[in-house]
């Protein structure tokens, strides 16, 4: 099945996307963890997912995108949890919505910092100790660590700009 | 000025204190311990939670792994709602060889500690997440205790028999007349008289007694340690190898503590320890090697505590140096009479270093009165737990509390608050009345309130409000959160990656505009 846009993160900022392309008439497709950070303090995404659903949007609740396949600089497809290797997902554009770390949008270790679906470039020192200030109400450096893209907006993997991915939401850095 | 004179001052609310002032009380002197903070606030509340067999000592120090396995026993009879029987598994791995192995269960058995052989096989069915590669493994019987709850019924118990408990206060000098100490001056001013003064003040004893002019070489030698957010094991399990970096996990509670370091550090940095992430590398690099599950495992805090250890050679990195107990009569030694310090030692000697220090008092006072406190259960551990109609919701407290749960109201105050630990209202209500907790820290010493799973991510707010409506001031529950959050913040920053991580996200977005 191919969709106009898949947006990758079906949390506040990825339903936000939604709503927005698909009152403008695209076809689109929300793959939706269900871990939303956003969703604790203010809405459950549910709530929006069936108003998606009534505005004609596919929403896969309870699916993970595992890994997209990137083929000369653009986004061919998306391998998702339930669908496996055989039945990846296609789309024009691609949204990378996915949030931060709690959301598993950046998954972290003692030294390192990535971007699990597409290998995005982070933006994050590699210093673990810079990674927060010793004051809790200060202002933490990981809460603007995030994926790089151009001026354009496209998501930088390796240096070099994906030309039909984008980033919204926490997953970007500041 | 204090018109009182007591018996006995006890300068310091660790273990040591906290044993000593309950020694005193229960041969009838009239005793005041003087704690700068709140009970077990120092390296008390900061070590691994482990009860000692011996077996760990038994090849490098004979004396002190003797002294373990007597007070380990001890210690389960008197202090039972303090210790879970875990018992302990040292396992061998290839490069650790067999013939240490040999060696340690030849002297644990002349130390009168149980050492059994394991076959690997068996150990592994026994403890399924320890190193596969083990060669060999031995049964011990070390155990988990709670530092909190143990030095808590120390307290409790010395105030019942009328010992007095000044908390938040400093002791300033120590007031010699004549060449004697006859007393000690606070923080607060004052100047309390009595027949002995006995410093027990761990790594800070050195220099109050040298303001008195007395010297005490201390070695201030740092260990930091881990908090796993499970119990991977059933019991402790040790490397059978000479004592190292983190080769002892305990478990204790709903947690798992891995350590610990042992680095000599300056007198300056003990007021605030803390692990650093060199010290968290090293440790996991170690931990891994005993229990590999270790590396998925989620950290929940790093933390680190200072062993008061008493200087015989002041090079090396503390290891080596005694920790045996340090029993000073300074009237002998230094001639200052009125003095006398007990420091060194373990969590597991306390008791024994307390009877020590208190024989040594009665002396000096011409007390005939013999030590009763090996045979006396402290409270908790009197007899049989009350029975209760529906004790689901104080399963986890008649556990913790034992037959302390009698004096604890369920029906007001039934209410689970923190749901890791189940830790209920009326456990806060209990400690607010019999520890004279003021703020969350100090409920932390004294409940298991935050220490679980979540840490207080889910349950601060709850508790904050409580606590604040117990001390009836309920406008100071955000003020509770703040310190709270700090204090975890504290703990969380040395491990500050994967799971660890994504809960630092979701605290601040949850309490951040909140506070």
């Amino acid at each position: 099945m191919k969709f106009d846009v898949i947006i990758i993160g079906g949390g506040w900022a990825g339903c936000t996307e939604a709503e927005k392309l698909a009152e403008a008439g695209s076809k689109v497709c929300v793959i939706s963890e269900g871990l939303s950070l956003a969703s604790v303090r203010y809405e459950t995404p549910y709530s929006r997912h069936a108003g998606l659903q009534k505005a004609g949007v596919t929403v896969l609740r309870g699916d993970r995108a595992e890994r997209g396949i990137i083929e000369d600089g653009k986004v061919t497809g998306v391998i998702t949890r339930n669908l496996g290797e055989g039945e990846p997902l296609t789309a024009d554009r691609y949204v990378l919505a996915t949030g931060k770390f709690f959301s598993r949008g950046l998954l972290s270790d003692k030294e390192h910092i990535w971007e699990p679906v597409f290998g995005a470039d982070v933006d994050y020192d590699p210093d673990r100790t810079k990674w927060f200030s010793q004051d809790f109400e200060a202002d933490q450096p990981f809460m603007k660590f995030g994926v790089k893209t151009d001026a354009k907006g496209h998501v930088l993997v390796d240096g070099k700009s994906i030309v039909n991915l984008t980033a919204v939401g926490d997953i970007c850095n500041e | 000025m204090s018109a009182k004179e007591y018996d006995v001052i006890i300068v310091g609310g660790g273990v040591t204190g906290a044993a000593t002032v309950r020694d005193c009380a229960l041969r009838g002197l009239s005793t005041l311990l003087i704690e700068r903070g709140d009970i077990c606030d120092g390296a008390s509340g900061r070590n691994h939670g482990l009860l000692h067999s011996g077996a760990r000592y038994a090849v490098t120090d004979r004396e002190g792994a003797e002294e373990c396995i007597r007070e380990n026993r001890i210690l389960r009879r008197i202090a039972s709602n303090c210790v879970e029987q875990t018992e302990g598994l040292f396992i061998s791995l290839p490069e650790d060889g067999l013939d240490y192995q040999a060696n340690f269960i030849k002297k644990c058995r002349e130390a009168g500690i149980s050492a059994e052989a394991i076959d690997p096989k068996e150990a592994l069915r026994m403890e399924p997440a320890i190193n596969p590669n083990i060669i060999g493994a031995v049964k011990v019987p070390d155990a988990s205790v709670d530092p909190f709850r143990l030095v808590d019924a120390h307290i409790l118990d010395a105030q019942r028999h009328g010992a007095d408990i000044l908390k938040f206060t400093a002791v300033t000098e120590l007031v010699k007349e004549g060449g004697r100490v006859v007393g000690v001056k606070t923080s607060k001013g004052d100047i309390i008289r009595a027949r002995e003064v006995v410093l027990a003040a761990g790594i800070w004893t050195a220099g109050l007694a040298q303001a008195a002019g007395v010297k005490i070489g201390m070695m201030p030698s740092k260990g930091a340690l881990i908090i796993y957010g499970h119990r991977v094991a059933k019991m402790v399990i040790n490397r059978c190898r000479k004592p190292a970096n983190a080769d002892i996990l305990v478990p204790g509670d709903v947690v798992s503590v891995l350590g610990t370091t042992s680095d000599k550090v300056p007198v300056e940095t003990c007021d605030d320890m803390h692990a650093t992430p060199e010290e968290v590398n090293l440790l996991m690099r170690e931990g891994e090697q005993l229990v590999p599950c270790l590396a998925q495992t989620r950290i929940i805090r790093a933390y680190a505590g200072v062993r008061p250890l008493v200087v015989a050679d002041p090079a090396g990195d503390g290891r080596n140096v005694s920790r045996g107990i340090v029993l000073l009569d300074h009237e002998t030694r230094d001639g200052i009479p009125g003095l006398i310090t007990i420091t060194g030692g373990k969590l597991t000697t306390a008791r024994l270093m307390a009877e020590m220090a208190t024989d040594l008092i009665c002396e000096k006072l011409g007390s005939s009165a013999r030590c009763e406190t090996a045979n006396k259960p402290l409270p908790g551990s009197e007899g049989r737990v009350p029975r209760f109609k529906d004790p689901f919701n104080m399963r986890a407290a008649i556990g913790r509390h034992g037959t302390e749960v009698s004096r604890m109201d369920f029906v007001k105050g039934g209410e689970i608050l923190c749901e890791c630990e189940h830790v209920t209202r009326a456990e806060i209500a209990y400690a607010v009345k019999q520890f004279g907790v003021r703020n969350i820290s100090d409920l932390r010493r004294h409940t298991r309130i935050g220490m679980g799973t979540c840490q207080g991510s889910y349950c601060i707010q709850k508790v904050a409000e409580a606590l604040a409506e117990e001390l009836g001031d309920s406008s100071r529950a955000g003020e509770f959160v703040r310190e709270y959050l700090q204090e975890r913040w504290k703990g969380m920053t040395p491990v500050l990656w994967g799971d660890t991580l994504r809960e630092a996200e979701y605290m601040h977005k949850v309490y951040k505009n909140e506070i």
